[in-house]
């Protein structure tokens, strides 16, 4: 009885329910999203913040927070698609770089915040200015005019993005998964996980283990980075267009997915599959809102009612004499 | 000068000269920077983000952080907005704007502070929010034709010609030092100060630390919705998307004028300071000859680099008084002799 219950009574199962009474809902309003390949193709639409919510986890369990991940997005889209139109080089070749490059800039902030102990809010805010100029200042290098991006990729590159595989699941989802799987490996079940989960509960511990904790918390952030590279390669795939202004507005769903996957914001707490849980509950809400006519700009109310409530309620069940209290309730009824 | 000292601290002054030294040095580059008609553009532009900052200085200053401010302003305009645009009385119009910054800061404050939602998490769910309610209030159209009366209030300066300092900078001018002296020399602003500085110190002597937050986001959202009232009236209509990622600008502002997030440093004198450095970027890069596409990056580098500096700068302070210390120590114990 009670082994079982241990993993019952989980947060993960939670948005595991949430996530089921969600696809019950906008499939009861409208049964065409019920359909395997629309249910199934919606992730197309939300795998960006899918990938990098997942590593910006990382972030977050080392007790950091992460606004610039956004800013990487449009960069990396920007700049590979310059590198390739612009340079010459070969599509897969300017993709791999744009992941360095994107490794490299998420080091930058990364170095500030472990090793001069600036708040890593304020160094990633100006991070997100700084990339996010940088992404507009080379825009205007192009020969192509800035609005329009850089468009007429390969067929191959932009074909990966929309693959099906056995014609219904869609090749993002492999992607997302495989992240899923890797990201878990690596916080779950290595030492260099264990590592992270350490200097977020207690830095001074972990560096008394021998633990080099500002190398760790410099890596999440090139972790985050990366990743964000690999979400503005997709979204580049996926749309056809380079252009540098992707990823303006996925902070607050980013970080929205993060904190409602469980993760705490002050560190030591938290997990992937909670955070991967949590960006499918954000986005499958968002495209089951917009199937429902309910048009993009309205879709921040739910999804930051959705953020406050659920902390709010975790944060509430959490606190110890409240707890108490609930307990006791529960005992004088039974 | 003692007087003075006495009044407005080193980091005050610092700032002061900083935003002085900028704009000597862009000055140097091109000496029509400094024509008495751009430095008084550069100011009366400013004003909307020196509202912002003062108000955002009150949250992080008590340790805390408010990134709804920038949708606060586009509901406050927008509402106003149409309240002015339908002929409405202006005192009505502007009881609303408040009433809306009001409604939003308390929302914050009693996320904050009773549920105990980090305030990064809470604020960032009301900025969505939000900025929602200005597509449902407004169905997603701008608000335009707004009569010129309204307009021209912006245009409006003391001396009444052109090129001076406006109204809007006077009025913002004097709140800021007001807000100051407030948070400096009485007792309930010093509780800003020892809120963010130290929690458990202040809730030991009595302080009531979840009024005090409380406050300072709910005064967040009425200088917000001030600043949206600015915002109509400089820039003539109001699009949905109004003050998008002005909460982002006004933190760095805050940051840039000496203002820790840590809590319980810096002023507003500061954080105005850095407002005019935010509002003045582009010009400064338009006077230097750069494309302002390098707008953002310049920010980006701005702040790092300031952020940077101010902490080694500290931490080199921390490390010479604990060496002071350490010597003062050792010195006192001969001259103690043991027992």
């Amino acid at each position: 009885m009670k082994g079982w219950a241990k993993y019952l009574v989980r947060w993960e199962v939670f948005l595991l329910l949430l996530l089921l009474a969600e696809i019950l809902v906008f499939g009861h309003l409208n049964p065409r999203f019920l359909r395997p390949r629309v249910l199934l193709g919606s992730i197309n639409d939300f795998t960006s913040i899918c990938v990098v919510s997942l590593f910006v986890t990382f972030v977050l369990v080392t007790g950091g927070m992460d606004i610039q991940a956004g800013a990487i997005v449009g960069l990396a889209s920007i700049g590979m698609g310059l590198l390739w139109k612009d340079c010459g080089l070969d599509i897969w070749t300017a993709a791999a770089i744009a992941i360095v490059a994107g490794g490299l800039c998420g080091m930058l902030s990364g170095f500030f915040v472990a090793y001069t102990g600036v708040q890593p809010m304020v160094v990633t805010l100006g991070g997100s200015f700084l990339y996010s100029g940088i992404a507009i200042a080379v825009t205007h290098l192009s020969s192509t005019e800035s609005y329009k991006g850089i468009s007429g990729f390969p067929r191959a590159f932009t074909a990966f993005s929309k693959y099906r595989f056995w014609g219904i699941i869609p090749s993002q989802m492999f992607i997302f998964i495989a992240l899923l799987v890797v990201s878990y490996i690596i916080l779950h079940r290595t030492r260099y996980g264990r590592a992270v989960f350490l200097c977020g509960v207690n830095p001074a511990a972990a560096e008394f283990c021998g633990i080099n904790t500002r190398r760790v918390i410099m890596s999440t952030y090139v972790l985050s980075g990366a990743s964000a590279a690999v979400a503005g390669i997709i979204l580049t795939s996926y749309l056809g267009t380079a252009k540098a202004d992707f990823g303006k507005e996925l902070t607050l769903p980013i970080i929205t997915a993060v904190v409602l996957g469980g993760t705490s914001n002050l560190g030591g707490r938290g997990g992937v599959i909670g955070t991967a849980l949590a960006a499918l509950v954000i986005g499958v809400m968002r495209f089951g809102l917009s199937m429902n006519g309910v048009t993009t700009q309205y879709h921040d109310i739910p999804v930051g009612v959705l953020l406050i409530v659920a902390v709010g309620c975790r944060t509430f069940m959490d606190n110890p004499s409240l707890a108490r209290l609930v307990r006791r309730g529960w005992l004088a009824k039974t | 000068m003692g007087e003075l000292k006495r009044i407005v601290p080193l980091r005050e002054l610092t700032s002061v000269g900083f935003v002085v030294a900028i704009f000597l040095l862009v000055g140097m580059v091109n000496p029509n920077f400094l024509s008495a008609q751009n430095i008084m553009l550069c100011l009366n532009g400013s004003v909307v983000f020196i509202m912002l900052s003062v108000g955002i200085a009150f949250v992080i200053i008590s340790g805390e952080i408010d990134v709804s401010v920038g949708a606060t302003l586009g509901l406050a305009a927008t509402v106003s907005a149409t309240m002015i645009r339908d002929d409405m009385p202006w005192s009505l119009a502007v009881a609303a704007a408040v009433l809306v910054g009001l409604m939003v800061g308390l929302l914050n404050g009693v996320g904050v502070v009773a549920f105990k939602v980090p305030s990064i998490i809470m604020t960032l769910g009301t900025n969505g929010i939000v900025r929602g309610l200005c597509y449902v209030y407004s169905s997603g159209k701008w608000v335009e034709n707004l009569p010129f009366g309204y307009k021209s209030l912006s245009q409006a300066t003391l001396t009444g010609r052109p090129g001076s300092i406006s109204w809007f900078f006077f009025a913002t001018a004097v709140v800021t030092l007001l807000v100051y002296i407030y948070q400096t020399h009485t007792n309930r602003g010093r509780h800003f100060y020892a809120v963010g500085d130290n929690e458990g110190g202040a809730t030991l002597i009595g302080i009531p630390v979840g009024r005090t937050r409380i406050i300072a986001f709910v005064l967040c959202g009425v200088f917000a919705s001030l600043a949206g009232l600015m915002y109509v009236s400089r820039i003539g209509f109001v699009t949905p998307v109004a003050g998008m990622g002005y909460e982002m600008k006004a933190i760095a502002a805050c940051v840039l004028g000496g203002v820790s997030l840590s809590g319980g440093i810096g002023s507003v004198i500061g954080a105005a300071m850095g407002a005019i450095i935010m509002a003045s970027i582009g010009r400064i890069l338009v006077f230097m000859q750069f494309s302002s596409n390098y707008d953002n990056t310049i920010t980006g580098i701005l702040l790092i680099t300031i952020v940077v500096a101010d902490a080694l700068l500290q931490r080199r302070a921390a490390e010479r008084a604990r060496r002071t210390l350490l010597t003062a120590k050792t010195a006192i114990t001969p001259e103690e002799g043991l027992p």
